[in-house]
């Protein structure tokens, strides 16, 4: 069983993503159900790390599947984006004040975040060796 | 045209800018030139001209949003391949979330309130930095509108992930960890991808640490909650 699943996955890409789309669903149907705060593809992430670190799947079985749909996950955030078409008031001041607030907040938590990681790795490093 | 009609149009017209749009980035690389961007932008231009509405655009394409599901699962390979990497430098992971989760709260309650927008939008914006799921579960708790909270956390990935090109040429950082954290942290989903354009390494630890920001939103929702209301 667990050859021939590997032989099945090991070479076929939409093979590989059906399966992801199989794994995501039935997490989604599982979060639906208890009314979990957390969505069904982080439940489905951490299921699937267990189910690597146990080996009971193989990395390969998914590899080409996986960096298929992490090549073109740009594309899946465009329809969300439209969004605005049904936001026009925020085509005015207010949009332009959200813009500015969003512009320099992202400026602050990249800035801080990146400088914060990078003094840790520093600091570690020098007092490693 | 029929709804089925307009709903393969708007699918067939996305597609086709969005494999233009790849190719012209691959040519160019410039961060104006981002798919994102120029597929937004020309997807707008065209919806607004033709004077097309959120549903008829959506219709045809809610399948490439409910990719972003499967697309998270599939993060668990590049996270599982740099295991090595996260065992040793997870404490600094978390200290870079918590810093900017703060900064990311902290700025927008700050900035909102400096420029006097509503408490409504104010709320919406808290949780710009976190993906779409997370967002609205945290904006449930916390208060504001589910859907201005999804429509800020859009902008934030759209001029986030052009923002961290330019912030990468400025600020000194020699780490793989700091360049993905960079990404992750500021610009959730949309970052990520372009933090796999930058490094495979880079990539992995973004879509970590954009998950681990999610959760931890999630997880103080509750306590804002209770001092906000």
């Amino acid at each position: 069983m667990f050859r021939r699943t590997s032989i099945l996955l090991g070479r076929n890409r939409w093979l590989q993503t059906a399966g992801l789309i199989a794994i995501w669903f039935a997490c989604e149907a599982f979060v639906r159900a208890l009314a979990l705060p957390v969505p069904g593809g982080v439940v489905g992430m951490a299921l699937m790390l267990v189910l690597l670190a146990s080996g009971r799947v193989r990395i390969a079985w998914f590899r080409r599947g996986s960096s298929g749909l992490l090549d073109h996950m740009l594309l899946f955030f465009v329809p969300a984006t439209m969004a605005l078409l049904d936001h026009r008031e925020l085509f005015s001041l207010t949009g332009v004040k959200v813009l500015a607030v969003i512009l320099v907040g992202t400026v602050l938590v990249m800035t801080g975040t990146a400088l914060t990681v990078e003094a840790c790795i520093r600091w570690k490093n020098r007092h490693a060796c | 045209m029929p709804a089925e009609g307009h709903a393969l149009f708007w699918a067939a017209v996305t597609l086709g800018i969005y494999v233009l749009s790849r190719r012209t980035h691959r040519h160019m690389n410039r961060w104006w030139t981002s798919p994102l961007l120029v597929t937004w932008l020309l997807c707008f231009a065209l919806a607004l001209a033709l004077h097309a509405s959120y549903g008829d655009y959506i219709r045809g394409t809610h399948w490439l949003v409910t990719l972003l599901g499967p697309a998270t699962v599939a993060f668990a390979m590049p996270i599982y391949e740099q295991r090595a990497l996260i065992r040793r430098h997870w404490p600094i992971l978390l200290a870079g979330i918590l810093v900017g989760s703060t900064i990311a709260i902290g700025s927008s309650w700050a900035l909102a309130s400096a420029l006097g927008l509503s408490a409504d939008l104010r709320l919406s914006l808290l949780p710009r930095s976190v993906s779409t799921p997370f967002a609205i579960a945290f904006v449930e708790d916390v208060g504001g509108t589910p859907e201005l909270a999804a429509t800020c956390v859009v902008i934030t990935g759209l001029i986030g992930a052009s923002l961290g090109e330019v912030l990468l040429k400025w600020l000194p950082l020699r780490s793989s960890f700091a360049r993905g954290a960079l990404f992750g942290m500021g610009a959730h989903g949309a970052g990520t991808a372009r933090a796999r354009q930058v490094g495979s390494e880079e990539g992995s630890i973004a879509g970590l640490v954009m998950i681990l920001a999610g959760l931890a939103s999630v997880a103080i929702a509750p306590i804002l909650a209770h001092f906000l209301r």
